[in-house]
């Protein structure tokens, strides 16, 4: 069982409210702007939808030194009669505390998982603090599946720009869907609902003072919930639209948390992922609806730069973690990456096969992972950087289409990768030849 | 003079008789050691492939990462390593022994001096070992950080951070072997004045470019084309 222990504040309030059906958890850092917004859709959310049930909204804060916890303490809910409310709205219990250990969302979440366990709640959903396109259904749609349709995971599935997710889109959807056979669209999408039963499998888990207790957390979430067999859901919410969470942020570091997270759990999961094929996508609820999307700037001229001087300066690090024939390729594409910014292309083949050396690799040296990791950065810039040229003029579905078939292309290598894993010759010469042929035809 | 010639040749051959009675038997001898030991150690390099091989040692060292931390071109094998070190230990021994036949004031030095030395050697090479190991890997780290940072010259300042880290190893290893050590503790004080005088005169002279390399920081970290980024994941 979990080592964790409630703080004396957080235990003697769980003690005083004695049980919830329902919690919210909101995990902040200095979000004092939008997190009275975020109360506020919540609060709504749970008289709204929920009102014969008992619910708390508990804020776990990781430190913030802009009073963002009395923002969360004061943030007024809206009248009944503007909510359309027949009868009188009963606030939920609000809550603030201060988390303890590793600085991050995944040791936010693990005091809301705490509590909930300990006020006995039915189902938990937790969004995040920076939100500014929250409604009040977002939290029917997180909690429903779970308390009324017996799922134990509910996924967010939102509609982005096309600029917008880029980790997700280029390594962590296609990744977390080839190896596990569940198509979750936004598998890190940072608003999840989920049983009882799945919040006190996770609070088991001993590995939350690793890149979980950080951005890890949502993938991690997730993977646990698809790959012990689980039953897995997802909402559509509408548009996504948030703060930059932190503009100090090292995109590096934060790669190296996300990915790391999937890799570290491929391993865990090695025996489960080679017996499974193909992929079904996880049952989606929820009205799908456009929306107006905010465009999201890139500077591909930059991610460019950053990749020409990677494939000389890295190269090093890269002899050790590329296949031969992928880090051919990768450095045919540096040679040639000054030309237009606009027929740039990463293939997909070469990208997958990329991600998937680096996944082995990140298995094979223990000692070097930050190492490997942080040196995926520029390769993700590049690809992202095709990723825009490639999607300039297409519209969201011709968007979506190609990002299917870069999972389908992820699928395709799963059997090679399977060997690989199990020491087996990746490869046998034609095959090896074929992937020198291919990669040579790539698209500059 | 047919005299002086005799006494001449007579002492020569009387000198090299006794030379040759004196020395030819041990030099024979450590001749034969030598020769011993080179046996030895060539039984020695074959067994270490052999039993490293059964043990997979560069597998495990492969799988445990330390490969990767030491070399990470993939091409220095452990196995080799413990195998070539124990044959040229083996032959050394086999000299030393050889030399110590002689019985000389000098060989009896050479001998005592070394197994005097032998363990501050030792530790000197554990040093430099783990020096160099420490300047590799720092130096890939800061490699790979200049790089995601976008710093003007990546691979110069990996470099810096190696042979700065490598020069300070030695210059412990040395002053453990009480070797020439006001000679590297100068050269070490000179190093390390003349890097910060560098360093002073680059932020004096180059202070506009390191401001430039700073603010172009902010300005990416702060413009919304970089932010988008990292903030939607």
């Amino acid at each position: 069982m979990t080592s964790f222990a409630l703080s004396e504040d957080a235990r003697r309030a769980a003690e005083t409210i004695r049980g919830a059906d329902i919690v919210i958890g909101i995990p902040s850092y200095n979000n004092a702007r939008t997190i009275g917004h975020v109360v506020r859709a919540v609060s709504a959310g749970l008289a709204k939808y929920f009102s014969q049930m008992r619910a708390v909204v508990i804020n776990s804060d990781g430190g913030s030194t802009d009073q963002t916890r009395d923002a969360v303490l004061s943030a007024r809910v809206e009248d009944n009669h503007v909510m359309l409310l027949e009868t009188p709205m009963m606030p939920a219990q609000r809550l603030s505390f201060p988390y303890h250990g590793v600085p991050g969302k995944g040791s936010a979440f693990r005091l809301v998982f705490a509590m909930a366990k300990e006020l006995d709640a039915k189902a938990c959903a937790v969004v995040d603090s920076d939100l500014r396109s929250i409604t009040p259904e977002w939290i029917d749609l997180l909690l429903r599946p779970v308390l009324f349709a017996g799922f134990d995971f509910v996924a967010p599935y939102y509609q982005r720009h096309k600029y917008d997710g880029t980790i997700t889109n280029s390594i962590v959807y296609p990744l977390t869907r080839m190896l596990y056979g569940v198509s979750v669209r936004q598998p890190i999408g940072g608003e999840f609902g989920i049983s009882a039963r799945l919040l006190r499998r996770y609070l088991e888990r001993r590995d939350w003072e690793t890149d979980v207790a950080r951005f890890g957390i949502d993938i991690w979430m997730t993977t646990v919930a698809i790959a012990e067999g689980y039953r897995v859901c997802q909402s559509f919410l509408g548009a996504k639209l948030h703060d930059a969470k932190d503009p100090g942020a090292d995109l590096s570091a934060m790669l190296e948390q996300v990915v790391g997270s999937v890799f570290i759990l491929m391993q865990e999961y090695a025996p489960l992922w080679q017996e499974r094929h193909g992929s079904k996508p996880a049952e989606l609820f929820g009205f799908r609806f456009d929306v107006g999307l905010e465009p999201v700037p890139v500077n591909v001229e930059r991610m460019l730069q950053a990749f020409r001087r990677a494939c000389t300066d890295l190269r090093e690090i890269w002899q050790t973690v590329l296949s031969p024939h992928t880090l051919s390729a990768i450095r045919r594409l540096g040679e040639s990456a000054d030309g237009n910014r606009g027929t740039f292309r990463l293939a997909d083949e070469l990208w997958a096969e990329a991600v998937l050396d680096f996944a082995l690799a990140y298995r094979a040296h223990p000692l070097g992972r930050g190492l490997i990791l942080r040196s995926l950065t520029p390769l993700y810039l590049a690809r992202v950087a095709s990723f825009v040229g490639e999607t300039e003029p297409l519209v969201a579905a011709e968007v979506e289409e190609k990002i299917e078939g870069l999972c389908q292309t992820f699928e395709a290598l799963k059997p090679a990768l399977a060997r690989r894993w199990r020491g087996e010759p990746s490869e046998d010469a034609g095959a090896a030849a074929d992937a020198e042929k291919n990669t040579a035809n790539l698209e500059v | 003079m047919l005299e002086t010639m005799k006494e001449v040749l007579q002492d020569a051959l009387g000198r090299l008789h006794y030379q040759t009675t004196n020395y030819l038997p041990p030099l024979l001898a450590a001749l034969t050691l030598l020769l011993g030991a080179y046996v030895a150690a060539l039984l020695v390099r074959w067994l270490i492939y052999r039993i490293f091989k059964g043990w997979a040692i560069d597998k495990f060292l492969r799988q445990s990462g330390v490969a990767f931390l030491v070399d990470p071109s993939g091409r220095l094998r452990a196995t080799r390593l413990a195998a070539e070190s124990a044959y040229w230990c083996i032959l050394f021994s086999g000299a030393l022994l050889g030399v110590n036949v002689f019985g000389t004031d000098l060989a009896n030095q050479i001998v005592q001096g070394f197994v005097f030395l032998l363990p501050k050697l030792f530790i000197a090479g554990l040093i430099l070992l783990g020096g160099t190991w420490l300047g590799q890997y720092l130096g890939r780290s800061m490699l790979v950080w200049a790089v995601n940072e976008n710093f003007p010259t990546p691979r110069r300042l990996a470099a810096i951070v190696r042979i700065l880290i490598v020069f300070v190893a030695v210059v412990v290893a040395a002053d453990q072997l009480n070797f020439a050590r006001s000679v590297f503790l100068a050269a070490f004080i000179i190093f390390v004045g003349g890097a910060v005088l560098a360093a002073s005169l680059a932020l004096g002279l180059g202070g506009g470019g390191m401001r430039r390399f700073f603010e172009e920081r902010r300005e990416r970290v702060e413009d919304p084309a970089e932010r988008s980024l990292w903030s939607h994941l």
